[in-house]
């Protein structure tokens, strides 16, 4: 069984508006977005909305599309193109914020595709914790994250919050599991 | 949508279909409410009453926009293209787009200042309009363009005060757009204008670490419990939508 496919495997379990800490390895970022593009947007029909602040909405793209993930149901909130400078895109599926400082702007942006996007499930995938930290403080990433989590559950929204767990400090850790329901950890055995 | 205490007697509403303001005003604006909505240039004022029309005409109570500065057709043509707007809502009249100038000039209220006989005149004409068609929702934008012609606070507070209680009178719910320079603690440019208002609606621009936020707040509402908390608000095709201020992001500066 590959790393993705457990992953996949412990999301699929996932009740309905459960908020989950998914604290992955470095080197299996990539196997984690994989995992949770490819069980939700592909097999079972929801809604991801993708707010990034790691990399690029674009970059995002076009590593899906190298893995011949359908990418047609994910929907980004990107919050670090525009701090890039112009790579930002007209045609692109992705709403832009300025500036990964903007977090209020971060819930108005996923608030509008949740209007828009009509599934009757989704999720809201928020990529990271760890890269949100460079910009803001941790107090202001508290009650960001509790104010965002809690308005995500009271409309029956999935939230998976990553973090890369080599850039993850015991405050930060502490920030997530305190509005999560769960937490799966994605290192060198596998899921734990 | 946040509940009333049991058995408090509430004023019927005006839901803005907006829904994030009405539950900040505990399910919307108490009914035949006249409300100043005030900020400074880029905050959303007009965007904001547009779409309280736009909704109420979908509702199906007429709807009136009376515009000082800017034409009808350009603001059409530069209103954001709101997923809920229907062409039909004009064409059929539940929408009504009316330049004020037009009724300055058939009102032969050509000079630069009104005397208080021609703000008794303007007022009777603009009610009678709002009885005629039935509006039961009225935007002006802006008052402080009409404050412009009348000049004197005496005569500003004429206006607001006759106009209030004419469409208090049939029904109507109105907002009173008001023009304020960046930076101002005022919430009106003549200083008249919140203190007759039921209402005072504040939006502004806050800059925050170099990030520029439009806000919203609530300062007054008679006939209802409401928030004062201020929130973050964003145009979109969707409508207004509205988060709360992040505190611990810092209070920025206007």
């Amino acid at each position: 069984m590959t790393l993705a496919s457990k992953v996949a495997g412990e999301l699929e379990e996932l009740p309905p508006s459960a908020a989950v800490s998914l604290q992955v390895g470095v080197d299996y970022y990539l196997d984690a977005i994989r995992a949770i593009v490819d069980i939700y947007a592909s097999k079972r029909d929801v809604d991801i909305i993708y707010v990034t602040s790691t990399i690029s909405s674009q970059a995002i793209l076009d590593i899906l599309k190298a893995l011949e993930i359908d990418s047609s149901k994910i929907f980004f909130v990107d919050c670090i193109s525009h701090t890039m400078m112009g790579t930002a895109v007209q045609d692109s599926p992705a709403l832009f914020v300025e500036s990964p400082t903007m977090l209020e702007n971060i819930m108005l942006k996923t608030e509008y595709l949740l209007r828009k996007k009509k599934s009757s499930e989704k999720l809201v995938l928020l990529d990271s914790v760890n890269s949100l930290a460079i910009h803001n403080t941790n107090y202001v990433l508290s009650e960001f994250m509790h104010i965002f989590v809690s308005s995500l559950r009271s409309k029956d929204v999935n939230t998976l919050i990553l973090s890369v767990i080599e850039h993850t400090t015991p405050e930060l850790n502490n920030i997530v599991n305190l509005v999560c329901d769960s937490i799966i950890r994605v290192v060198e055995e596998g899921t734990q | 949508m946040l509940a009333m205490v049991d058995n408090e007697p509430t004023r019927e509403r005006c839901r803005t279909g907006i829904d994030a303001l009405d539950n900040i005003l505990y399910g919307g604006i108490p009914l035949s409410n006249t409300i100043l909505l005030t900020g400074s240039c880029g905050t959303g004022k007009t965007s904001l009453a547009l779409e309280f029309l736009i909704h109420g005409a979908l509702n199906g109570e007429r709807s009136m926009f009376l515009s000082v500065t800017e034409s009808s057709v350009k603001l059409l043509e530069n209103v954001i293209p709101y997923d809920f707007f229907d062409r039909d809502l004009i064409d059929c009249k539940n929408l009504i787009l009316v330049d004020l100038p037009v009724i300055y000039e058939r009102l032969g209220l050509i000079k630069a200042e009104l005397t208080m006989e021609e703000v008794g005149l303007l007022v009777h004409s603009i009610i009678d309009l709002v009885k005629e068609l039935g509006v039961r929702r009225l935007v002006i934008d802006s008052i402080t363009s009409v404050g412009y012609k009348l000049k004197t606070q005496e005569k500003i507070r004429s206006f607001i005060l006759k106009i209030s209680k004419g469409l208090s009178a049939v029904d109507c719910t109105s907002m009173l757009v008001s023009e304020v320079p960046p930076g101002t603690q005022a919430y009106s440019m003549f200083m008249v204008e919140e203190a007759l208002s039921d209402g005072i609606i504040l939006m502004g621009n806050m800059e925050r670490r170099g990030d520029l936020l439009r806000t919203l707040q609530v300062i007054k509402m008679r006939g209802t419990m409401h928030s004062r908390a201020k929130y973050v608000l964003d145009l979109t095709p969707a409508g207004v939508l509205l988060v709360p201020l992040l505190k611990g992001g810092g209070g920025g500066t206007k």
